[in-house]
């Protein structure tokens, strides 16, 4: 069984912008066009190397790609293996790859839960997540115990919010999953609506050992989170780290980190932290703020390259990075009302914690604290205990 | 050999640097009346998925390589890649491949040259690029026609979306249009042919089977005007119509039944079976001149924001014509109407060659493949 995480932040679902937010995209994907194309050449040796090919990222062959279409045993590997190759580099390519192998089987009428199941993780990715609710549904139709579909149904139901769905969806886990794995399921929801105390000492009590080895990193940086809630960051830092010795890929971990590090103005640190990881683009834009909150005045390239990415994001109607981007707006350009609108968005497609925080933080900068009524009241209404949040303007 | 290495060295760095973004092309182009021309790129990795570049399977392109796949990588753009200027397919050339440096890596680059049957006014483009092998990949476009600028999204969901690349003002509109109905009446010259096969008996006067020249110049005016109203009339009915997109018909019909027209009013001229209400069958065949003009229309699209102005200034374009042609023929028809040449040769002869040209049409028209 794989674990989904709430990390996985690779995109999300297509939106119009408007406003102020449309303006200020215009203003950056203006600034942007300037590094965005170059001047075509020829090459003067043929020994150019021009790309380098990552694994899995290969021609098929008409005849290998008829395999998949016809061999369900080859199709579902295969679109596996994209998706971790997708979770583990931020190759965002991998995951139209998967893609590409499971369209023709979600397509057939007689329908196959595994492939519904593959495919609601690759729009979750997208943060698509109504459709992803949608496609698992379908699947738990077919096979109503499938431990992975509710196990990533209770991932997205988590991310969007809607946490007493997301504990049903735990609890359905408890038929065909490790125990251990129900505990973390269900403990990593309770976190968030009042039960963080109890919750946090649950998931340090379970054996390292009880769990598959794809859960210990998720163990870690569920109590990383929970230590952060509960404004334990020296206790935090360490379950991070911890987590990064078990999954050194774990780019979901490494960005918690990087986050914990920047709040308390750690920024040589994080550029240690985050050292390899420029490929990424949540990656890179906590290395930009770094630099920043260095003066080093060596930001200049990845603020570029951030800002095209987010232009090519624009123009492809896409705001797949709506949380980066609020973030960008507010600690990079200095923008606080294109970040307020940009988190506002945000805030109409996920609520985890992390929203809620680039919102009121949003808010504030931008001397709008009404505007961030909503997410006070998720909180509020969840009993949802969070130190930055508190830290950030929200009333303990 | 130390250069090479730190030229090895230097790429590795740049890769690394590079941010992942989801897969994009991107197609620059420019419409210039029939002609676009501009640019495609798609990423070097990209081009190794779709045709398969990395020729010693080493996991690195070089640029080698990637030239001695120009062929096929042309190939493969061509074929999943078609513009069209108002639905009609323009003649795709893609050449001269070289390389572009993007922030998230090396592209291939390929100049682009179209050459489209008709002015394009709306460019569609069916773009199918590694749909089958990343169906997350999108074209993005960057579209120039004079000074307006436009961008849109190629691919996905929608397959062959069309966009409007010629949105003149209100004012250019009205001389492009009435310039454009001007000169169709003299390229559309069966329509005058009808109508002068319908004018030509106008001087006169049949009475007791014989042709007589008609004695003052109103009977023959009003007869005139009668014929070019009707004419008028009726045609601007269905052109109305056709353009506004409320009733279509087949083109092949139409343009059989306008060559029938002109069958039927020159034989009339000949064998006279309709001597008094000629402004009937004007009126009734004008209906159908109307769609053949319609199509004209439709080859050139109505602008968008200036649709009633162009519809008006067409149709007063090709109202002027007429008149200019009725009025150079018909004062010189009415001083020939006393002699018996006129009477006896131009209009039973002419009348005969222009139904037999007439009837050539209909056949062509009508019954031989693509008419």
């Amino acid at each position: 069984m794989s674990v989904t995480r709430s990390g996985d932040r690779p995109a999300r679902r297509p939106r119009v912008s408007r406003g102020r937010l449309c303006a200020a995209l215009g203003v950056l994907a203006l600034s942007a066009a300037g590094i965005g194309r170059g001047t075509p050449y020829t090459p003067a040796d043929d020994a150019q190397v021009l790309a380098e090919l990552p694994a899995g990222a290969r021609h098929a062959s008409a005849p290998n790609r008829d395999l998949t279409r016809t061999r369900l045993d080859i199709a579902l590997p295969l679109a596996q293996f994209d998706i971790s190759r997708a979770r583990a580099t931020g190759d965002l390519r991998f995951l139209g790859y998967g893609e590409a192998i499971l369209l023709p089987w979600l397509n057939r009428t007689a329908g196959s839960a595994q492939v519904l199941v593959l495919h609601a993780t690759i729009l979750q990715s997208r943060h698509q997540f109504d459709a992803a609710l949608g496609e698992l549904d379908q699947a738990l139709k077919l096979r109503p115990d499938d431990p992975q579909a509710w196990l990533t149904r209770a991932t997205v139901l988590r991310v969007i919010g809607r946490y007493p769905e997301a504990l049903e969806s735990c609890g359905h886990l408890a038929a065909a999953a490790d125990p251990a794995i129900v505990v973390l399921c269900t403990q990593s929801v309770q976190s968030l609506t009042g039960h963080l105390k109890s919750a946090y000492a649950a998931v340090a009590a379970l054996p390292q050992q009880s769990l598959p080895p794809e859960a210990r990193a998720w163990r870690y940086s569920e109590l990383g989170e929970m230590a952060e809630r509960l404004g334990d960051d020296p206790a935090a830092e360490h379950w991070l780290r911890e987590g990064l010795q078990v999954a050194p890929d774990d780019f979901y971990l490494r960005g918690a980190c990087a986050d914990l590090l920047l709040r308390h103005a750690r920024a040589a640190e994080t550029l240690e932290l985050l050292r390899g990881y420029e490929s990424m683009e949540p990656m890179l834009l906590r290395i930009t703020i770094a630099h920043l909150q260095l003066h080093d005045g060596a930001g200049a390239r990845s603020r570029a390259l951030l800002e095209n990415a987010f232009a090519l994001e624009q123009q492809r109607g896409e705001a797949v990075h709506r949380r980066e981007q609020a973030r960008f707006f507010l600690d990079v350009d200095l923008q606080p009302a294109a970040a307020l609108a940009a988190a506002r968005e945000d805030w109409q497609v996920q609520r985890e914690p992390d929203d809620a925080l680039i919102l009121l933080r949003a808010a504030r900068a931008a001397s709008q604290p009404q505007l961030a009524a909503p997410a006070l009241e998720f909180l509020h209404q969840h009993r949802l205990e969070d130190a930055r949040a508190v830290a950030a303007g929200s009333p303990p | 050999m130390r250069r090479l290495i730190a030229c090895a060295l230097l790429s590795l760095s740049a890769a690394a640097a590079q941010a992942h973004i989801a897969s994009n092309g991107f197609l620059s182009a420019r419409v210039e009346g029939t002609h676009v021309s501009g640019s495609i790129e798609m990423a070097v990795r990209d081009a190794e998925l779709a045709i398969g570049v990395d020729a010693n399977h080493d996991g690195r392109i070089t640029w080698g390589e990637l030239r001695a796949s120009e062929p096929q990588l042309i190939r493969y753009l061509e074929q999943h890649m078609q513009l069209s200027a108002q639905g009609q397919r323009c003649a795709l050339a893609l050449q001269s491949l070289k390389i572009n440096d993007r922030v998230d890596g090396s592209y291939a680059w390929l100049s682009l040259d179209a050459r489209c049957p008709v002015a394009v006014r709306q460019l569609g483009i069916r773009y199918t690029v590694l749909a089958e092998v990343d169906p997350s990949h999108r074209g993005l476009l960057s579209l120039t026609a004079g000074a307006a600028a436009q961008t849109g999204v190629l691919g996905g969901a929608d397959a062959q979306p069309a966009f409007t690349v010629y949105a003149p003002s209100k004012g250019r509109a009205f001389v492009e249009y009435l310039r454009a109905g001007l000169w169709h009446i003299w390229d559309g010259i069966d329509h005058l042919l009808f109508l002068v096969s319908l004018l030509l008996p106008a001087v006169l006067l049949r009475r007791n089977g014989h042709w007589e020249p008609v004695p003052r110049a109103r009977p023959a005016f009003m007869s005139i005007l009668k014929v070019v109203t009707a004419f008028t009339l009726a045609h601007s009915i269905t052109l109305s119509l056709a353009a506004l997109d409320v009733v279509r018909l087949p083109s092949r019909l139409t343009e059989s039944v306008i060559a029938a027209s002109i069958v039927i009013a020159a034989l009339n001229n000949i064998f006279p079976l309709v001597t008094e209400s000629r402004a009937r069958i004007a009126f009734a065949f004008g209906l159908l001149h109307g769609f053949g003009f319609a199509s004209v229309l439709a080859d050139m699209g109505l602008p968008q924001d200036a649709r009633l102005v162009s519809l008006v200034a067409f149709n007063l374009g090709i109202e002027t014509g007429q008149l200019a042609v009725v009025l150079a023929v018909m004062p010189l028809v009415y001083a020939m109407r006393s002699s018996l040449m006129y009477r006896r040769a131009l209009l039973p002869w002419g009348s005969a060659a222009n139904a037999s040209l007439a009837l050539m049409w209909l056949v062509q028209r009508a019954f031989l493949p693509g008419g």
